[in-house]
């Protein structure tokens, strides 16, 4: 027999002992997909763990895996807001989209400025399209009680047609481009890289500051206090005079302000250009769902699993290169991993109880 | 312009189909208290399990052959191989949502969560098994057209003809299902129990009602529906060819339409039928202004998500009407008291 008997001690174990489950099932079974899938399963499996070290470009794989670090964490940070407070804002993609146009914009309605000193009032261009955006299921959440986790994912199909509209409308750019696309930003425009041809870019230390600072937000003041309050008692949020409403608007103001950072950030640093939406959005937004629950919707576990994803993400991809095995593996491990980790959260809840003692219930437990 | 109508007619129906077979499959989920989001997920994969059921079983004649390799050939489609195919598709559907079902049930994670993750790693996942799958590009695939029901010349009849006749096999299916669902959830005593299930899972399980099997079963139904609505709009609506993210967002216009219709089987009828009017207007809206500029009409294609959210809006100001229907016990979860 086995029970589930509620835990009457909360530690550091009881968040970390499912965490360490999760991830041996997670590696037990990207092992099992491994081997069905590969012909020399055990040097794959050692390629992946270790590319972003023995690649001859190591500098390069590390790039990668620290841009793709950043951007899904700085977007699954500020998402984990509004999750932990029940509010769901699943259109981030939507907002990351927004950003980019509205940095954009700001710099067409600056009059093409060719400094680098404008960089600072780009981004913020982007942060206020990214609210902008995000404050439109939320007005209609408080306003007309309508459910903001289908009105901001509709709006991300909306978005990423207003991106088509302005790359083939009004901002259209050189017509001869295989792709509907604007003209570039000017080059001081263009966030340029740390170390020398690599993704490892300046917008990555910039996200790095806006992680950390939210990070601070949520774990030291009065507004974070609110917001746990509002995840595990929703009823003692209104007693503390938390008014459920200002949670709904502050969470998705910080997810659209992270967002749309994100996304002014992808315009400076990785294209230069605003392009037709299924050439410039590549699902950041959606994965960072995936993301900030992979983290339990705290800042470090988010950062945590963020790197993890993309390094074996940098793995995934250069062992479906070289030895022809499906990209599926990077998806499968994150479905694992995700599953794994949704779970065995119930671990840190209840302890599991075998044999007799489970029987005669808690007297003798 | 009679003909008009009637050309909006029957392909609204192509396009409410799906949505009305994946919103007949979440609405039991949520009756029985359960809220899976993975709607689009299980669509994705399930759309992609049909379409690569229907290439394997498909009659192909090699009509070009060149020292062993085919480069052109004849495929074509019975009803018996496009229902095995649907089959193929609502099984793989079914074990997509088999997984939720136990990680919310057995594991008691958090509903959103992990429909959610089933969302978009359902998106990832047909992404790649789709671009690869045990040596098989599906993108670069083409499966035969599925015959109509009908011989031809029936199909010719005015008016009844394209509305009636010319249609495929699972729009009837689709009446079908809504109604015995109706009658299911209204009208025996397993649907009973499971609206008691939905409504109070404490009172359910003390009456002695095996509450996780009843959820998981509709969960697995709802799974089913979705994985046969994917595999719908990837053979029946888009055929010949299979595209990544080929749904673009109606497993969530299925779970809007359960909201517009406040849990009554009448209403996601309609509801339907409203977005898939929306939806088949959008292509001959473009047709009539052709001289409209390119970027224009990227509105109109932005204009089945404006849609629902205005209908969602006004749907949801009067909250008594959603509080009257909804499932008491929609989203949380069941731990047994001991």
């Amino acid at each position: 027999m086995i029970r589930l008997v509620p835990r009457s001690h909360f530690g550091v174990w009881s968040t970390v002992f499912p965490l360490l489950i999760a991830l041996g099932l997670t590696v037990v079974v990207g092992f099992v997909v491994l081997l069905a899938m590969s012909e020399q399963p055990l040097s794959d499996i050692w390629t992946l763990l270790t590319y972003p070290w023995q690649a001859r470009t190591a500098s390069v794989q590390w790039g990668f895996v620290l841009q793709k670090t950043s951007y899904l964490a700085v977007i699954a940070v500020g998402l984990s807001i509004g999750f932990r407070a029940n509010v769901w804002n699943i259109g981030a993609e939507g907002q990351f989209a927004f950003g980019s146009i509205a940095a954009f914009a700001g710099y067409l309605l600056c009059g093409m400025p060719d400094t680098v000193w404008f960089l600072p009032v780009m981004l913020a261009f982007g942060v206020a399209g990214g609210v902008l955006w995000a404050l439109i299921p939320a007005a209609l959440r408080v306003i007309a009680n309508t459910n903001e986790l289908l009105t901001s994912l509709m709006l991300v199909y909306v978005a990423a047609n207003v991106l088509n509209y302005v790359t083939t409308g009004p901002w259209k750019g050189d017509p001869k481009a295989g792709q509907a696309e604007s003209d570039p930003i000017h080059q001081s425009l263009q966030i340029v890289s740390i170390i020398e041809r690599t993704d490892l870019h300046w917008g990555v230390v910039i996200s790095g500051g806006a992680i950390v600072a939210l990070a601070l937000v949520v774990l030291f003041t009065i507004f974070g206090y609110s917001l746990r309050v509002a995840q595990n008692t929703p009823r003692a949020q209104r007693f503390a005079g938390f008014s459920p409403n200002m949670t709904i608007w502050l969470s998705f103001i910080i997810s659209g302000a992270m967002a749309g950072l994100a996304g002014a950030i992808y315009l400076s640093a990785e294209t230069g250009k605003l392009i037709q939406s299924e050439n410039y959005l590549n699902g950041l937004g959606f994965t960072a769902i995936v993301i900030a629950f992979l983290g339990r919707l705290h800042p470090f576990g988010i950062v945590a699993a963020a790197f993890l994803i993309s390094y074996v993400n940098v793995g995934a991809t250069y062992v479906q290169s070289a030895s022809g095995v499906d990209d599926a593996v990077a998806d499968l491990v994150q479905v694992t991993a995700l599953f794994a980790v949704l779970g065995t959260a119930f671990l840190s809840r209840y302890r599991v109880v075998f044999g007799a003692q489970a029987i005669l219930g808690e007297r003798t437990a | 312009m009679s003909l008009l109508i009637i050309q909006i007619l029957a392909a609204s129906m192509l396009l409410a189909t799906p949505l009305l077979l994946a919103a007949i499959g979440e609405l039991v989920v949520e009756k029985s208290g359960v809220i899976n989001l993975g709607v689009e997920g299980m669509m994705l994969i399930g759309g992609l399990a049909g379409f690569i059921a229907l290439y394997q079983l498909q009659t192909s004649i090699c009509t070009l052959e060149l020292d062993g390799v085919c480069f052109a050939s004849d495929n074509s489609v019975n009803q018996l191989q496009y229902i095995g195919a649907l089959l193929i598709a609502a099984l793989v559907g079914a074990a997509t949502a088999a997984v939720f079902g136990f990680l919310t049930q057995h594991f008691r994670a958090n509903h959103i969560a992990a429909g959610l993750g089933l969302t978009v790693l359902g998106a990832g996942l047909s992404n790649s098994l789709g671009g690869n799958f045990f040596g098989v590009d599906y993108t670069a695939a083409i499966v035969a057209k599925v015959p109509a029901l009908f011989p031809a010349s029936w199909t010719a009849v005015p008016v009844l003809g394209p509305l009636v006749f010319g249609q495929n096999l699972l729009v009837p299916f689709s009446f079908v299902m809504l109604v015995a669902v109706w009658f299911f959830l209204s009208h025996t005593r397993a649907g009973l129990v499971v609206r008691a299930v939905g409504e109070n899972h404490h009172s359910a399980y003390a009456l002695g009602y095996p509450v996780i099997l009843v959820r998981m079963l509709t969960i697995m139904f709802g799974g089913a529906m979705a994985g046969l609505a994917g595999a719908f709009i990837v053979i029946a609506q888009i055929a010949p060819k299979w595209t990544e993210g080929i749904t673009v967002g109606k497993g969530w216009l299925a779970l809007a339409l359960i909201l517009f219709a406040t849990w009554r089987p009448g209403r996601v009828l309609l509801g339907a039928y409203i977005f898939g009017i929306v939806l088949a207007l959008e292509p001959r809206l473009k047709a009539i202004f052709s001289n409209m500029s390119l970027e224009l009409s990227y509105f109109l294609t932005a204009l089945p998500y404006i849609v629902p959210v205005v209908v969602l809006v006004l749907i949801s100001r009067n909250p008594v009407m959603i509080r009257r229907n909804a499932p008491a016990s929609l989203g949380q979860a069941f731990e047994p008291r001991s």
